[in-house]
């Protein structure tokens, strides 16, 4: 009897595993809400915190610290009196998806993860697994971040909001701003050119080729091979502000390459199969003909270009406000006496036209299970409001500020999500203008990189020559100078794009229609094939090859 | 039982519970971790949503696997599957036993063991090394397509290219294996009766002959049952190789079930639909597997299990 | 077998030769490739100019390696990994392969045990239902998730069964006249019988604990879990990448990741030498191991 009796006990317990290990104690984990819910850090006990964290291969953490413990972190953890512990950690991608997954498999979110795309999010909303943050953010949010959020024009909140309600905190990504045409303004002044006549720090097209044009005649180095405008072999970039890219052309005739929008008839429209595209791509093939546009296009490596401008071969490049920091800064190491102006390439109108960037396209959620949302919000708070703005903490805190100034990577901090209102680049720089001015002071420009740019021009006004001085000169009160010209001026036109969901058909065949894409293109410019038919075919290429599927399954997803 | 008097000399009884005690042990590691995960397949017939669980989750019936079976995907991934795995037994054997063949003709025996050494050692390194491996070889810039455009054949995409990525993957697997694949062919000739060959050898025939009218003859039930046993093998197309070789744009010519199923089920957080796949999948396999068994016991009087 | 005199047979006998060192080069060549970039100039590895020969040799990469922690860490968790999953294999193996070769009249559930072994092996529940197993086990993250699941590998057991059964059976009835029990039985005559196939089995479980990535990927949430090939596998470039390798913005972030191409191939060697260091055993005992489970005598 003994014996059975144990082989029965033995047989229940292998029973008992089993049960247990496979329908687990999923329903477990629901809260006992019957009791209040203390939310003031300072009064409830520490909360633990689990986290679902995107990783970066090589984060540049000072010897000792891990992402489950530096600087950021246990600064976290004292403010607001909880523990965080990663319930998994994976770079973005398939690994971080995977881990998303199996997490989500068993039923157990982590407190609170980052998501890295709408449809993840959705889904996450539709199976009820993550918390609605609407109550929380209104009342936890700081003015500040409120303020980040509105600057958006409700772009940001509309992208996390189902059914009225707040699901999950975006990330935000500002607009770009125009891709500008730098000249070198001290060929302009040695060949006795004028350009911009008007003072708008607008050109149009003709003038951007005049300008080559003459740059060329005059060859003011002496260059062997002088060049007018060399471009990428990938002719167009999605980013408005592309370096290198013929995005200002394009965008001057209309054309959007490389985006999704809603045409005038509110059809769905892929940018680059547009008639506009077309034109300007005939555009840049005339320049090609003529000689003003560089003959060896299509060849010639990011490298090559660099080093056309640094040889005072090329006068010219298209790029963003801030490409004098990494790639003209090589023109001025080797001559001294270079000096760029930048110009806004303009469409018949006059206007400018540049597109929104993707205001949001990544998420932090919290878990439905997770008992204390708000703090949530009181990290929130803490990364992109207290240590934007209030300096003390910085001082309270050495460790997290040596980490801003060594570089560690964003991946260290709790949410590696960026939180900055769509004009913090216009704002920042208006108070460095100001200090630079003297009407201003040095104390009240708000975050230390624009401080420490306030220094190097500074010290290259009171004659250091210092490359990062010329840089900063350049890229602040030149670029971004330019950026702000155009807003407060209401120079902009300004599209905003659809940012779509990667759909089935762009996961197989998406990598293949942008290589015909960016073929065709060069092809068409170099003239190796015909404009018309060139184009014509690589439109229908183009549909038939997925193209036109996709544009079905971005609309299928434009209706949900 | 009780009634039964009649024993062998020794007691059974009391031996049986030895060999329960024997078998238990490893028995309840596969009850846990092997049959307790198959009741996880009911969501294969399910809309299964983890926070409902499998008992609260709804039950669709056969719905994924109609939608399974409408899906050009399916259609797409079972061929690739079965091309990539065709391929690989294919060849895979025809090399090993003509390396087999021409190996048994080496006389020096330095060489014969160094070229062994050689050719066994990939078998026993990870699909992960050999990946990496492989894409050094055969990027766009590697050393193999440095040969092809310095001996006037251009370039090849071959990790990119849906024209030659299934010849990478079966190529690659190929030279994996095919040495270790050898052994028993090897082990098979050197089971022929040399005397066979002599009077062969005597009346005139020439090698060609002997190895075609003795050697492959005497090779025969061991690649019957060779055949039989890759026939199990044919809905598998390697995982750990093409998962670290391939990436989207070869999906088209290079993805396989059991990717497919990762990818989908696992990655792309479709769990009924991807439990669903595998479920289709582990049953046309056990068929298989079946089917190769009755087979070989039929053809050699042998039985794979 | 027979001398086959004359020009033609010598010339056939050189093709031969020189076919079979052409496959043995084929095999070898790669392997040398990867270990010349591991002694290269990251310069040299990235512009592709490394073809057998190092290309300004350096030991620069072995040497970030000998200070690599995470590097070790994983080498270490997969040696652990190893002789644990070997240790149980092992103990859970033998004695049920040998309780599998009686017949129904000494052991009635035998066959139902082999059913649900061959079922087993043919059927599983797939990714997910397992994993929420081992999660709700609790192992998830430990070295157990590596271990447990892969507790009993059916194919040794029906590898080392036919051995078994190979053994004279007087050897045993000797022993079982003698008074010995199954164990005694076990232990005493039949492993030492077996101990060829018992080596077979071990380095079936050694490279195969060795050579797994993917239940590193599926069970350890952190990289600082991986064993030695999860790990390395999560250092390959994207693939997307390299085949897309058009010169855009993104080559700037390109090139250095691809500059660590040598120490990444260094790291592939080095986590090779353990399987280089057994692979005399191997060769020895996994290719009986293969005759013996095709062509059993």
């Amino acid at each position: 009897m003994y014996k059975r009796n144990m082989y029965k006990a033995a047989a229940l317990t292998l029973v008992g595993i089993m049960t247990l290990s496979f329908w687990g104690c999923g329903s477990g984990s629901t809260s006992d809400s019957s009791t209040e819910i203390v939310t003031d850090p300072a009064e409830r006990g520490t909360v633990t915190v689990t986290l679902g964290r995107q990783t970066t291969a090589n984060p540049k953490f000072p010897s000792g610290d891990s992402y489950e413990d530096n600087a950021y972190i246990r600064m976290t953890e004292e403010k607001l009196n909880i523990d965080i512990q990663d319930e998994f950690e994976a770079e973005s991608g398939d690994d971080y998806n995977r881990q998303v997954s199996l997490a989500l498999s068993a039923g157990s979110l982590p407190s609170m993860m980052k998501v890295a795309s709408k449809d993840e999010l959705t889904e996450l909303y539709e199976n009820e697994l993550i918390a609605d943050l609407t109550d929380v953010y209104d009342q936890y949010a700081s003015d500040y971040i409120k303020g980040i959020y509105d600057s958006f024009d409700g772009r940001a909140l509309a992208n996390v909001t189902y059914d009225g309600k707040i699901m999950a905190i975006p990330a935000t990504a500002s607009d770009a701003g125009t891709s500008m045409c730098w000249v070198r303004s001290d060929w302009v002044e040695s060949l006795g050119l004028t350009v911009d006549e008007d003072g708008d720090r607008c050109l149009t097209m003709d003038e951007v080729k005049d300008l080559a044009r003459a740059f060329i005649d005059g060859n003011p180095e002496q260059a062997d091979h002088p060049v007018g405008i060399a471009f990428n072999a990938n002719l167009t970039s999605s980013s408005s502000d592309g370096t290198n890219t013929i995005n200002a052309i394009a965008y001057a005739l209309g054309a959007y390459p490389k985006l999704w929008y809603k045409d005038e008839a509110g059809n769905l429209t892929y940018g680059s199969v547009t008639p506009e595209m077309k034109e300007a791509l005939s555009v840049i093939k005339s320049w090609y003909d003529e000689g003003v546009v560089d003959n060896q296009l299509g060849t010639r490596t990011w490298d090559d270009i660099t080093s056309l401008l640094t040889n005072g071969q090329c006068g010219i490049i298209f790029g963003s406000w801030h490409i004098p920091d990494w790639l003209l800064n090589n023109v001025y190491t080797l001559n001294n006496k270079a000096v760029f102006t930048p110009y806004a390439v303009v469409s018949e109108e006059g206007k400018v036209n540049c597109t929104h960037a993707n205001a949001t396209g990544e998420f932090i959620v919290v878990s439905a299970d997770f008992d204390h949302p708000e703090i949530a919000i009181q990290i929130l708070n803490l990364f992109y409001d207290d240590m934007v703005n209030d300096s003390a903490l910085l001082e309270e805190y050495p460790d997290v500020a040596s980490y801003l100034n060594e570089g560690v990577d964003g991946t260290a901090r709790p949410f590696n999500i960026e939180v900055k209102s769509n004009t913090y680049l216009l704002d920042e720089y208006a108070c460095l203008k100001a200090a630079l001015a003297g009407e201003g002071t040095k104390e009240e420009i708000p975050t230390a990189e624009e401080r420490s740019n306030y220094d190097s021009i500074k010290a290259y006004q009171e004659g250091s020559g210092d490359v990062t001085g010329w840089c900063k000169i350049h890229s602040r009160t030149k670029g971004v100078d330019l950026l702000a010209y155009l807003t407060e001026n209401d120079l902009y036109n300004w599209i905003t794009p659809v940012y779509p969901e990667t759909t089935d058909t762009m996961n197989t065949s998406w990598a293949n229609l942008q290589t015909l894409e960016e073929e065709n293109f060069i092809k068409i410019v170099t003239g190796a094939i015909d404009l018309d038919e060139g184009f014509d075919s690589f439109v229908s290429g183009w549909k038939a090859q997925g193209g036109e599927t996709i544009t079905g399954e971005i609309e299928a997803q434009l209706e949900q | 039982m009780k009634t039964k008097t009649l024993k062998p000399i020794n007691n059974t009884g009391s031996q049986s519970r030895f060999f329960h005690l024997f078998v238990v042990p490893g028995m309840i590691f596969l009850l846990i971790f092997n049959y307790l995960p198959m009741f996880g397949l009911v969501m294969a017939f399910q809309d299964f949503v983890p926070a409902k669980g499998f008992f609260g989750s709804k039950f669709v019936g056969l719905k994924h696997f109609q939608y399974m079976l409408q899906l050009p995907d399916i259609g797409r991934v079972i061929r690739n599957t079965l091309i990539i795995a065709v391929g690989k037994i294919f060849f895979g054997m025809i090399l090993a036993i003509a390396f087999a063949i021409l190996l048994n003709e080496i006389r020096m025996k330095f060489l014969k063991s160094t070229v062994q050494t050689i050719v066994y050692l990939p078998h026993f390194l990870s699909w992960v090394v050999l990946a990496a491996v492989a894409v050094n070889l055969f990027n766009l810039d590697g050393s193999v397509n440095q040969i092809l455009a310095s001996i006037g054949i251009g370039k090849i995409n071959f990790l990119g290219s849906n024209q030659v990525f299934r010849k990478l993957i079966i190529g690659t697997d190929v030279w994996k294996e095919f040495g270790y694949n050898s052994v028993v062919y090897l082990a098979a000739i050197t089971g022929i009766d040399p005397s066979l060959h002599e009077a062969a050898a005597i009346d005139g025939a020439s090698w060609w002959k002997r190895i075609w009218h003795i050697t492959i003859p005497g090779m025969l039930p061991i690649i019957m049952l060779m055949t039989a046993m890759n026939l199990t093998s044919v809905l598998s197309a390697g995982f750990d190789q093409v998962y670290n070789l391939y990436s989207p744009i070869v999906y088209e010519s290079g993805d396989v079930l059991d990717t497919y199923v990762y990818r989908i089920g696992l990655v792309g957080r479709q769990y009924s639909f991807g439990a669903a796949v595998g479920l289709a999948r582990s049953a046309v396999a056990t068929l298989m597997m079946v089917t190769a068994n009755h087979l070989t016991d039929r053809l050699t009087g042998q039985r794979i299990y | 077998m027979i001398d086959n005199k004359g020009t033609s047979a010598r010339i056939r006998n050189a093709i031969i030769h020189l076919i079979v060192i052409i496959l043995g080069l084929i095999c070898l060549l790669p392997l040398i490739n990867i270990v010349a970039i591991s002694f290269s100039g990251s310069a040299a590895v990235t512009a592709n100019k490394v073809g057998l020969l190092p290309v300004d040799f350096t030991t620069l990469a072995y040497s970030r390696i000998v200070s690599d922690s995470q590097f070790w860490r994983s080498f270490g968790i997969s040696v652990i990994r190893v002789v644990l999953t070997l240790a149980l294999n092992l103990v859970l193996v033998i004695p049920m392969s040998y309780a599998m070769t009686r017949k129904t009249s000494e052991f009635r559930f035998r066959n139902v045990y082999m059913n649900l072994l061959i079922f087993a092996m043919l059927f599983n529940g797939g990714m997910i239902p397992t994993y929420i197993v081992v999660k709700n086990l609790g192992l998830l993250n430990t070295i157990w998730a590596l271990i447990l699941p892969g507790a009993v590998p059916i194919f040794s057991v029906i590898l080392m069964m036919n051995f078994f059964k190979g053994i004279p059976r007087a050897l045993e009835e000797a022993a079982i006249v003698d008074g010995a029990n199954p164990l005694q039985v076990l232990l005493h005559v039949m492993v030492p019988c077996a101990k060829p196939s018992i080596a077979t089995i071990s380095l079936f479980s050694v490279v195969g604990s060795w050579n797994d990535f993917f239940s590193g990927l599926i069970y350890m949430q952190k990289v600082k879990d991986y064993p030695i090939m999860t790990y390395i596998q999560s250092l390959s470039i994207d693939l997307q990448e390299l085949v897309n390798n058009a010169a855009s913005s993104s080559a700037l972030e390109n090139i250095s990741e691809l500059s660590n191409r040598n120490l990444n191939a260094a790291k592939i060697v080095v986590a090779v030498i353990p399987l280089l260091l057994i692979y005399p055993f191997l060769q020895k005992y996994l290719i009986s191991g293969m005759t013996m489970g095709a062509v059993k005598e």
